[in-house]
């Protein structure tokens, strides 16, 4: 079995009846990088603590590399994990820090020296390693943190939002070198974030969570486009929502009648004629036309119906970036970006009529009962 | 304006408040070198001298003024006070360690621990007085007194413990445990030498507030005096100034603890701060 870790109907209920994570499913191969993403208390960090063995499993099972691991005690799982506030040991020096994992399995010592001497370097942290570690930088800290998680070899290295304490340059920064520290080592990674940015560039594959729920599983360029949910539309990237009932389906389209007019997109998980939907269109797929320059009619007819009159209420050069701001009919508005070259021009500044398009081929169609 | 008037009222007040704090022991400081054998317990100091302190050690000849009856009292003290430290330091951390989740019943539990440190000791002295009697037990300060001093300073441990541990960070305990280091190893090698200046807090608490006690004691240690007892007893019969001499000595040995309580406490920062100046420098 190549799966390192397994989720089988994960299910974690607080004491006070509360419930926590429901219904978790995810199976994860080996050298995978898996973010699980969703806003402040929906059940991510949880998780992630229930596979460290922090807390307990209401229902369901957690197998790691196969074997069932519920009720092993969080020292004897082949699991470490990296906290958000470094949790490093004050009264230890950095070498001490990084070596304990190591004393306590009671490695020889010159084995010992010689794998923290070679993690310490690989992280750039051989000049500091006889520091205590309270006066060191946040970056430095993190840097220990996860020495000393992966000097201990763990098959599954978990990650609660370790990038949230430092500043935006570092975090950048850090995030690259995680990247590539994991595609080094093959060690499978377990990353706890609720930014968007951080799960899209670092992570494999990305579990959408809200309310305790997984909402989507998808490898980050797939999450941007075809969103599974309204949740996950709403949580991730920049999309402009319709509500409508579907009039017609088959498997490559499915026409969806709006208040504003009948739109075509592409189903996601295919809904049935006369069940109601939701037409989901990313701001990158939008189209701005100027209103003088075409008629509706001719715009409808490239784009499958797909067109919407709006006014550009903002137009902001942002170096070569034009960020707009349009109110479509309905009062609704969208927000998106485009290049100078091509949206600078006189007839999209502020207050002028506007239609808006996109490909159906670009919009995502989803059940929305 | 304000500081021109709140200063000064401060300033009389702080003065005021030594003044009543070390005043007492001024007094009997002064008093403790006066002449001797035949000077008493009052002013006017008659002469300079240090007959009282070699009169506590034993070094001047036979007078009509018998040696102070405590150093059996003293050793007792000592002792008790040493034992009670121990239990009380021990049950404080594990108990506060216990109360860091909550469990069915804690409330409860918490204000009865609390409660051994808020009853008259006079009363719980005098019952258990009676209890033993009924019982059948005999009254020792190593026993049944030691039981009192362990009751009443153990909630103090516990409070001072509960307090650390509120401010403490489990995600060092948990960071351990991920690294295959097992829960007992992780509270040994992890957690107690953080907590450690609490349970050096802890431990003076205990050890001082056991030294002085005295209404639990009287009813509850039986034969044998301990130090404070003995020292009433002396009043009973007639004061010399070789009493403050004793109580010079007893003090000094306080801060002497309190210094030692200090060094302990400081050592660590100072050689966390050293290592943070070799790293700037």
């Amino acid at each position: 079995m190549d799966h390192d870790l397994q989720l089988l109907n994960v299910g974690k209920v607080y004491d006070n009846g509360t419930p926590a994570v429901i219904d978790f499913n995810l199976d994860v191969k080996k050298g995978e990088f898996i973010a699980f993403l969703g806003p402040s208390g929906c059940g991510k960090t949880t998780t992630l603590r229930m596979i460290a063995g922090f807390e307990d499993i209401t229902s369901g099972d957690i197998l790691i590399r196969g074997r069932r691991i519920n009720d092993m005690p969080p020292e004897k799982r082949p699991t470490s994990m990296i906290f958000q506030n470094y949790a490093l040991f004050p009264h230890m020096s950095v070498r001490q820090n990084v070596g304990y994992g190591l004393d306590v399995k009671g490695m020889a010592k010159a084995e010992r020296d010689t794998k923290v001497d070679r993690i310490l370097d690989k992280l750039g942290l051989l000049d500091i390693a006889d520091a205590l570690t309270h006066k060191l930088s946040g970056g430095q800290r993190q840097r220990i943190a996860l020495a000393r998680g992966l000097v201990v070899e763990p098959d599954i290295l978990l990650l609660d939002e370790p990038l949230g304490a430092l500043d935006a340059n570092l975090r950048k920064a850090i995030q690259a070198e995680l990247k590539l520290l994991q595609r080094n080592l093959g060690i499978t990674f377990v990353f706890v974030t609720h930014a968007q940015s951080e799960a899209l560039t670092l992570s494999d594959r990305i579990v959408v969570m809200n309310q305790g729920r997984v909402e989507q599983i998808s490898a980050p360029a797939e999450l941007y486009t075809r969103p599974n949910t309204a949740f996950v539309a709403q949580f991730i990237g920049r999309n402009t929502i319709f509500d409508g009932t579907v009039l017609d389906e088959n498997s490559e389209q499915v026409k969806v009648e709006t208040p504003f007019g009948i739109f075509t997109g592409t189903p996601n998980k295919s809904p049935s004629a006369g069940r109601s939907a939701k037409i989901i269109i990313p701001s990158e797929s939008l189209e701005i036309h100027p209103a003088g320059s075409v008629t509706r009619d001719q715009i409808s007819a490239e784009y499958s119906g797909n067109v919407l009159p709006g006014v550009m209420e903002r137009a902001d050069v942002i170096g070569h970036l034009v960020q707009m701001s349009i109110t479509l009919v309905g009062g609704s508005s969208v927000l998106l970006e485009g290049h100078v070259e091509k949206y600078r021009r006189d007839d999209l500044k502020p207050l002028s009529d506007v239609l808006i398009s996109w490909k159906s081929k670009n919009a995502t169609v989803i059940s929305a009962g | 304006m304000q500081t021109t008037v709140i200063k000064p009222v401060l300033s009389v007040y702080t003065g005021l408040f030594l003044l009543f704090l070390y005043g007492p022991f001024v007094v009997l400081g002064i008093l403790s070198f006066q002449t001797g054998p035949n000077g008493g317990p009052q002013f006017p100091i008659i002469e300079w001298s240090t007959y009282w302190y070699q009169h506590v050690f034993g070094l001047t000849p036979p007078s009509r003024i018998a040696p102070l009856p405590i150093y059996e009292g003293l050793a007792r003290s000592l002792t008790l006070a040493f034992m009670t430290m121990i239990v009380s330091t021990v049950l404080g951390v594990m108990s506060a360690q216990a109360f860091r989740t909550k469990f069915k019943g804690s409330d409860a539990v918490f204000y009865l621990i609390v409660l051994g440190m808020m009853v008259p000791g006079v009363l719980v002295g005098l019952g258990l007085a009676l209890v033993a009697n009924i019982v059948g037990i005999d009254r020792t300060w190593w026993g049944t007194a030691f039981v009192l001093h362990v009751v009443y300073t153990f909630p103090f441990a516990f409070l001072v413990m509960l307090a650390i541990f509120n401010r403490f960070d489990s995600s060092v305990e948990e960071a351990a445990w991920s690294l295959g280091v097992s829960p007992i190893k992780t509270f040994r090698k992890v957690t107690f030498p953080l907590i450690f200046p609490g349970v050096l807090s802890a431990m003076l608490f205990a050890f001082t507030l056991s030294y002085d006690e005295f209404s639990r004691t009287l009813f509850a240690s039986g034969r044998d005096l301990t130090l404070p007892l003995a020292i009433y007893g002396t009043f009973s019969i007639e004061i010399h100034p070789n009493i403050f001499a004793f109580g010079v000595l007893t003090t000094l040995f306080s801060f002497s603890l309190l210094a030692v309580y200090a060094v302990l406490m400081t050592a660590s920062l100072r050689r966390a701060k050293r290592v943070a100046i070799q790293e700037d420098a």
